[in-house]
């Protein structure tokens, strides 16, 4: 394709050269082929997904069958985005997108920060109890969590009593631990060569200067990939915060507020598929933004347990 | 429950001092010492973290532990008594008598049993595809991972929507084409645990796929082109190369699919309800403890549930790993 050999030494040489090429360009059209149908496989669903959003019934019920089912409503295209008009005007979707978000950012940041520091002491600090603590850590990382989702729900409503507009305390507490989070800045830290804390300890700077203006600035990456995560695990959790805001559907986040949606009186198809779609949108933005953070994340993961 | 938080805290900081005196005394041996400022430090700075993971993470386990040996129901928290093994007994009664329970096992077992091997399977042949060093093998990566970004609830919404027993649903609309009558996919018992499977590994085998490029990448190129140079054909350098340098990748791989897999809830939940034909494990669990408050029972499923998961994920991995 880029270039041409071409061999004049010998008289054979040429066809071989040719033979060999027009071989490739068989794979490379079987491979692209191959690789255009499975992608088909894998898109499909969200093609749909985008195209119903755009179509009143009527219109779904006049595609059906055709190849149109996977298109836009081009013939009323002056109502395509009526569904989604009507999810933020009536139903309100901003508001549930905002909460997801707001919750999204505290997690962030109250992750990072304890975390942050639980590694930075395991990694760096010479205190009693350090191999006892390591141990529990990588312990709790193997036991599977979810199996006491009805305890953890016990202990949120019955020991905290955790109740009313208080509630979000319910979802954004639980998730700003995370043994796996704590266990990526250990990792990390103990990578950091110790000259430069101490530089920074010979001017003078107490341990959470350091922590704060040497540390965590010279993790970047680290940081980025932890708080990717946070955000996807916001975003995307649906069960827990049901369960815990099922009182008070104005503070449920995105997901939550999707069963809401989908069980209104009269919804549409059109409507269902349009607030899936924008449910979707701003974590496709995230994993094309911060490609980099999270394929470095998996990588960790998937190499070191 | 205050109370038990109490003594599991005295038992957790007596088992924390013990640890800080056999460190102390080891330290005195070996004669190095703990500067107490630094130490305090340091307590304060992991103290949120300790606090925060024991109330989070530890006690739930703990309490689902306690639990599944008495007759705790959630509405009634005080009249709370212990009941030894009562609860598992039960559980194995109804296993053998045919109830609600086994059914759950039998949707669970066989939505493990279908999906593990697919998805492994999947993820695999797209890492290699997506492997070849040619242009566009990148944007075919993001097309197979594009699934793994959206949510279980979008996904089974959509699938919902998709599966739709209307005639104007995509796959109805499609057998319409051919002349078949509308399926309703989800409610017939033979397919829709299928249907599960099948959208489960869809969404998932993107995720999978990454891990083993990146245990492709760590495979050293020059192996390869020695064993062409000896002759070795494409399936040789893929039994002799490929797989065993992917073994810690499927190590990895299979027990978190599998640990995945049995726990699986959210899509049954959206997309059939509680319906026998679909109810699995978790959701027997969740349905029992959340929506009926019988915590006890709850409970000691979850505790049977864990403990089968630990052993076959222990046999997992001394098999794979003896390879």
């Amino acid at each position: 394709m880029k270039k041409k050999k071409v061999l004049l030494d010998g008289s054979g040489n040429e066809i071989t050269v040719v033979k060999k090429s027009s071989r490739r360009v068989v794979v490379n059209v079987i491979y692209y082929t191959c690789g255009a149908v499975l992608s088909l496989f894998f898109l499909f669903p969200l093609i749909y997904m985008l195209a119903v959003s755009t179509k009143s019934d009527a219109s779904i019920a006049a595609s059906a069958g055709t190849l149109e089912m996977f298109l836009p409503d081009f013939k009323n295209i002056g109502s395509m985005f009526s569904n989604y008009k009507k999810l933020f005007v009536e139903y309100e979707i901003g508001k549930y997108a905002l909460n997801s978000i707001r919750y999204a950012i505290i997690v962030i940041v109250l992750n990072v920060i304890i975390n942050g520091l639980a590694g930075y002491v395991l990694a760096k600090f010479r205190i009693p109890g350090k191999n006892f603590f390591t141990f529990i850590i990588l312990f709790l990382i193997v036991v599977p969590v979810e199996t006491s989702i009805v305890p953890l729900y016990m202990i949120v409503k019955q020991l905290l009593n955790i109740k009313g507009t208080a509630s979000i305390l319910g979802i954004i507490l639980p998730a700003t631990i995370s043994v796996f989070n704590m266990f990526l800045f250990m990792q990390f830290f103990q990578g950091i060569p110790k000259d430069y804390e101490e530089a920074a300890r010979m001017d003078g700077a107490g341990n959470l200067a350091i922590f704060f203006k040497i540390i965590l600035p010279l993790s970047k990456p680290i940081v980025a990939t932890v708080a990717v995560f946070c955000f996807i695990g916001v975003w995307n959790d649906y069960l827990w915060p049901t369960m815990i805001l099922v009182n008070y559907p104005d503070l449920m986040p995105i997901q939550s507020a999707l069963t809401t949606i989908q069980s209104i009186e009269g919804i549409t198809t059109g409507e269902v598929m349009a607030s899936l779609v924008i449910t979707s949108i701003p974590i496709f933005i995230v994993y094309v933004a911060a490609q980099k953070y999270i394929v470095q994340g998996f990588g960790t993961a998937g190499l070191k347990v | 429950m205050t109370k038990l938080t109490v003594l599991i805290f005295a038992v957790m900081a007596a088992v924390f001092l013990g640890v800080v005196a056999y460190d102390l005394a080891r330290a005195k041996k070996t004669h190095t010492q703990f500067h107490i400022k630094h130490c305090a430090v340091g307590f304060l700075m992991i103290g949120p973290a300790v606090v925060l993971s024991f109330v989070f993470i530890m006690l739930p386990i703990l309490f689902s532990l306690g639990y599944a040996f008495t007759d705790y129901q959630l509405l009634t928290p005080d009249k709370v008594k212990f009941i030894g093994f009562d609860n598992i007994a039960d559980i194995f009664k109804e296993i053998f008598s045919g109830g609600e329970l086994l059914t759950a096992i039998k949707n669970t077992a066989i939505f493990v049993v279908c999906v593990v091997p697919l998805q492994i399977i999947m993820a695999l042949g797209l890492a290699l595809f997506c492997s070849r060093k040619v242009r566009g093998a990148a944007i075919f990566k993001v097309c197979f991972f594009a699934p793994v970004v959206i949510s279980l609830t979008v996904t089974s919404y959509l699938w919902l929507t998709i599966l739709d027993p209307a005639e104007t649903g995509l796959f109805n609309s499609l057998l319409g084409a051919f002349g078949i009558p509308p399926q309703d996919f989800l409610r017939d018992p033979d397919t829709a645990m299928l249907w599960i499977v099948l959208l489960s590994a869809w969404q998932g085998c993107g995720y999978q796929m990454l891990i083993f490029l990146s245990g492709l990448t760590n495979i050293r190129s020059d192996l390869y082109e020695a064993a062409r140079l000896d002759g070795a054909n494409a399936w040789k350098r893929f039994v002799n190369i490929t797989v065993p340098g992917l073994k810690s990748s499927v190590l990895y791989i299979t027990i978190t699919v599998f640990i995945g897999a049995c726990r699986i809830m959210v899509q049954p939940m959206l997309m059939t309800g509680y319906q026998e034909h679909t109810v699995t494990l978790s959701y027997f669990m969740y349905k029992q403890g959340y929506d009926f408050g019988f915590v006890g029972k709850s409970s000691a499923v979850a505790l049977l549930m864990t403990i089968f998961i630990g052993l076959i994920t222990f046999i997992q991995k001394k098999v794979l790993s003896e390879k």
